[in-house]
């Protein structure tokens, strides 16, 4: 469900980027990545973009592209960094839980290619 | 043409929820955001601590999160506390709660006298843990009858949380859960969390969160 808002959120700040840039040229794609801590269903997300886009202008006929990170931890106490695909949140090296998610939070938009 | 942008989704709510916890350092009161699944026992858990609270002289004050229905701030208000409900549409209730409504919420409180505000969330162990409510602390509550394996599935939830507070263990001897690796789960997801377990029912170990939480009041 959090996607309908977080749908919401792209389009007000690429509605907000357009504006600033003067830029009248319609969205052809807008690119977001998203962190795999952040629980997106991408399937959810499309759809809720798809189903808000229709009411602005310069999105209506707009993808949106979505990139999936994978979540990475160093270890705080050997350095050692690993990507992690099981919740499991300590370093497979040194068995330490001193860790810092260095990626797998992101949750932006990065950028938008426009029609010619 | 392509136009570089790289802006947080959630970046305007970050910046509500920050502007929350400024006014709660100038104003001298704490905020604890409380979130589970529904049923987890958020607003009994509530009912056992707030009264060992008042106590101890703490002045508090809930904001409740719940969608359409007022059951559980009228749970709340029999304690004699001020309880700001947030209006949800009926049938189109949100499934977190943003900083954009915790600030109307707080505004109806006489803030300056409060020494500690709960913020009881909507039930649901995936949106909230997105959304920053501006909360000093955030605590999850799980209960026994979820299963060992609920921190594994919801993992944001346990790492954004300072406190995990397992309730229901007075059920323990009809349940086939293994608490232990419960707990395990929840460490193994984030290590640094604070595990307490309580039975907001019976008043098992209510106390000793009533101080937990005593100690965390600025």
């Amino acid at each position: 469900m959090h996607e309908l808002q977080i749908a919401q959120n792209i389009i007000t700040i690429v509605n907000d980027e357009l504006l600033k840039s003067e830029n009248k040229n319609n969205v052809d794609t807008v690119y977001f990545i998203a962190g795999r801590m952040r629980a997106i269903i991408p399937e959810t997300l499309q759809f809720s973009f798809d189903v808000q886009k229709k009411s602005h202008k310069q999105l209506k006929n707009s993808k949106l592209s979505i990139k999936e990170i994978n979540i990475a931890i160093k270890c705080k106490d050997c350095e050692h960094q690993q990507t992690i695909s099981e919740p499991v949140f300590h370093c497979n090296k040194c068995l330490s839980t001193n860790i810092e998610i260095i990626n797998g939070n992101e949750l932006y938009v990065d950028s938008i290619e426009l029609n010619e | 043409m392509k136009i570089q942008i790289v802006r947080d989704v959630l970046e305007a709510n970050d910046q509500l929820a920050d502007s929350i916890r400024g006014e709660a350092k100038k104003l001298g009161f704490t905020l604890i955001n409380i979130m589970s699944s529904p049923g987890s026992g958020k607003t009994s858990l509530l009912e056992s601590v707030i009264p060992e609270l008042k106590k101890k002289g703490i002045r508090l004050a809930v904001i409740e999160g719940d969608i359409t229905t007022t059951a559980d701030a009228e749970r709340i208000a029999i304690l004699d506390i001020p309880v700001a409900q947030i209006n949800t549409e009926p049938f189109g209730g949100d499934c977190h709660l943003g900083a954009e409504v915790i600030i109307p919420a707080l505004q109806k409180f006489d803030l300056a006298n409060l020494d500690l505000v709960f913020i009881e969330n909507v039930g649901n162990l995936v949106c909230p843990a997105e959304f920053d409510t501006g909360a000093d602390y955030n605590f999850v509550v799980i209960s026994t009858t979820e299963g060992e394996d609920k921190p594994l599935k919801y993992p944001l939830m346990f790492r954004v949380c300072d406190t995990a507070i397992i309730n229901k263990i007075d059920l323990l001897p009809y349940l086939d859960i293994d608490i232990n690796k419960l707990k395990k789960n929840i460490s193994q997801i984030n290590p640094k969390i604070n595990l307490m377990s309580c039975s907001a029912k019976t008043g098992e170990n209510i106390p000793g969160i009533a101080q937990f939480i005593f100690n965390l009041v600025k």
